[in-house]
């Protein structure tokens, strides 16, 4: 009892931390009572973890394999193609001309000119025409242009349509043919996987906002006491909310964390038999795995998921414990 | 320093705890407050802590009204005050020292300086050996020495105490009686609530009776 030199009590409590440096020191304290809870009752953490990781792994290789579907449509890979036969009346000269206007569009990226001779020799080399063919007066066959579009300028199957009936309303142009129906048809289908997967996104969500609410809510029920102590001595609401909010900011983090490797190995799991098929097809497709804006967008998610389910629980319980009486 | 206007309380049940109550403190006054049980004491001291609110009259403390601050003041409020309840309401998870912190942990203050005040208030009720025990590893009597180190570690400019020698043995009792005098003796207001009547008149202070209202 001997450093007893206690100045009488007044308002100004002694050397009081300056209100930066004692915000600073709530964060921190309450940043690390946050993990510690998490830290300490592991099986409840890991329960809750795996439970937002299942939640939200679902929708992000939903939209992982969507992904990978719509690259199937990119410019890149298999080039889809629009056939022009040129009426018959028209002569190499305007069906080139067309070419080089054809050119200029946007939409387009290359133009090839097979004219009517071209084509007879291609028929001929085809085993069993030439002597059908050496019969015929004239060359029944019209000039052809094939045309490569530039799918980044026509990703809408509307784009398409509106595109194929300006192509078929030119003066030359007999008939057109388009090989890229199967595109449309795939847009589609994936249109409605688009949707389908918004869907599932948001159920998902909403169910990892009730996983991490109730998981506060329950964390909360245990520390009514510290909750009640802390307000009698006065805490602020702000004060009693933070380390909760933290705990769910915490859960929705690290979940975002763990369902992001389940996705991966679900991932490396798949990278396999997905190649062997795209060989059988001749195709150069790979699989894509999560990039980093994705990784990010996942993480950022999940994390203000967990918050704001923290945030519903506990701020809903301290509305309702408002009046404050003695235990 | 505290003052009471005309002040009644009745709960919702239709019990009426405190009838035109009218009583005046000053600053660095010692008061006791007795009277049988169901005749006011807690209702009294939580009217002062704004654990309750009065059904009609006025409390002011430090001359502002109660009922002029608003629900975002009264926890900077509450922090001027040390309030020991007779059950303390330890916090069984944690060491004694974490217990007694979290006066200091709420208004923010630095480890180092925290570390010296629960330390001081520790040593002062005589526990300074147990403050990595727990709670649960603590006599009836000690753990309410926790509760007034937890409730003068802040250093309030009022100390109000429910009944804090009710479960105590008659010496206990007394020890923490002096203590109460030595914080009053240090400055604050100090208000206690107790119906041990030999205790009281023992410590040659004010003291207020309630009757029971009829």
């Amino acid at each position: 009892m001997a450093n007893r030199q206690r100045k009488p009590r007044s308002r100004s409590q002694t050397k009081r931390t300056g209100p930066i440096r004692a915000w600073f020191h709530q964060q921190r304290n309450a940043v690390r009572f946050s993990l510690n809870r998490l830290w300490f009752n592991p099986v409840s953490t890991w329960i809750t973890l795996a439970a937002i990781a299942i939640a939200l792994s679902l929708p992000t290789s939903l939209h992982l394999l969507l992904n990978n579907m719509q690259t199937l449509t990119d410019d890149k890979r298999e080039v889809p193609t629009i056939t022009l036969f040129m009426k018959q009346n028209v002569n190499e000269q305007q069906t080139k001309d067309r070419a080089e206007l054809l050119k200029e569009l946007p939409e387009v990226s290359a133009v090839q000119v097979i004219t009517r001779e071209e084509a007879m020799e291609d028929f001929k080399q085809i085993g069993g025409f030439a002597e059908t063919l050496e019969t015929l007066p004239e060359n029944p066959l019209p000039h052809v242009l094939i045309l490569t579009p530039k799918l980044s300028f026509l990703n809408t199957n509307e784009a398409l349509t509106k595109f194929s009936d300006k192509l078929k309303a030119y003066r030359e142009v007999g008939n057109i043919q388009v090989d890229i129906e199967w595109i449309k048809k795939l847009r589609s289908i994936l249109n409605i996987a688009d949707r389908i997967v918004l869907v599932v996104s948001v159920l998902l969500g909403l169910t990892m906002l009730l996983v991490i609410g109730n998981t506060i809510r329950l964390d909360i029920q245990n520390r009514k006491e510290e909750i009640t102590v802390t307000r009698l001595i006065g805490a602020t609401n702000t004060y009693i909310r933070r380390p909760f909010i933290l705990g769910g900011f915490w859960l929705g983090l690290f979940g975002g964390v763990i369902s992001l490797v389940i996705v991966h190995f679900a991932l490396l799991f798949l990278i396999a038999p997905v190649n062997d098929l795209a060989r059988e097809y001749g195709s150069n497709f790979t699989l894509h795995g999560i990039n980093f804006t994705m990784t990010l967008q996942i993480l950022v998610l999940s994390s203000v998921l967990g918050t704001v389910g923290a945030w519903l629980a506990v701020s809903q319980y301290l509305w309702k414990s408002e009046v404050v009486s003695e235990n | 320093m505290i003052e009471f206007k005309e002040v009644t309380k009745r709960y919702s049940t239709g019990q009426i705890a405190l009838y035109n109550v009218n009583l005046k403190m000053r600053a660095g006054e010692m008061i006791f407050i007795t009277g049988h049980s169901g005749a006011g004491k807690s209702t009294l001291l939580k009217l002062i802590a704004l654990l309750e609110r009065p059904s009609k009259g006025q409390v002011s403390v430090g001359g502002k009204p109660l009922n002029k601050l608003t629900r975002s003041q009264i926890p900077a409020y509450r922090r001027r005050i040390g309030f020991i309840f007779q059950d303390p309401h330890l916090l069984y998870d944690r060491s004694i020292f974490d217990n007694v912190a979290i006066p200091l942990l709420i208004s923010g203050m630095g480890t180092a300086e925290i570390k010296r005040r629960v330390h001081a208030a520790l040593d002062k009720v005589g526990l300074i050996h147990k403050e990595k025990h727990f709670p649960l590893m603590l006599s009836a009597g000690e753990r309410q020495r926790v509760g007034i180190a937890r409730a003068v570690v802040n250093r309030p400019t009022v100390i109000l105490a429910d009944e804090p020698t009710g479960n105590l043995d008659p010496e206990l009792a007394q020890d923490i009686m002096y203590t109460f005098a030595q914080f009053n003796e240090l400055g604050a207001t100090v208000l206690i609530a107790s119906h041990d009547h030999a205790l009281v008149e023992r410590m040659q202070k004010r003291t207020i009776m309630l009757r029971k209202v009829e």
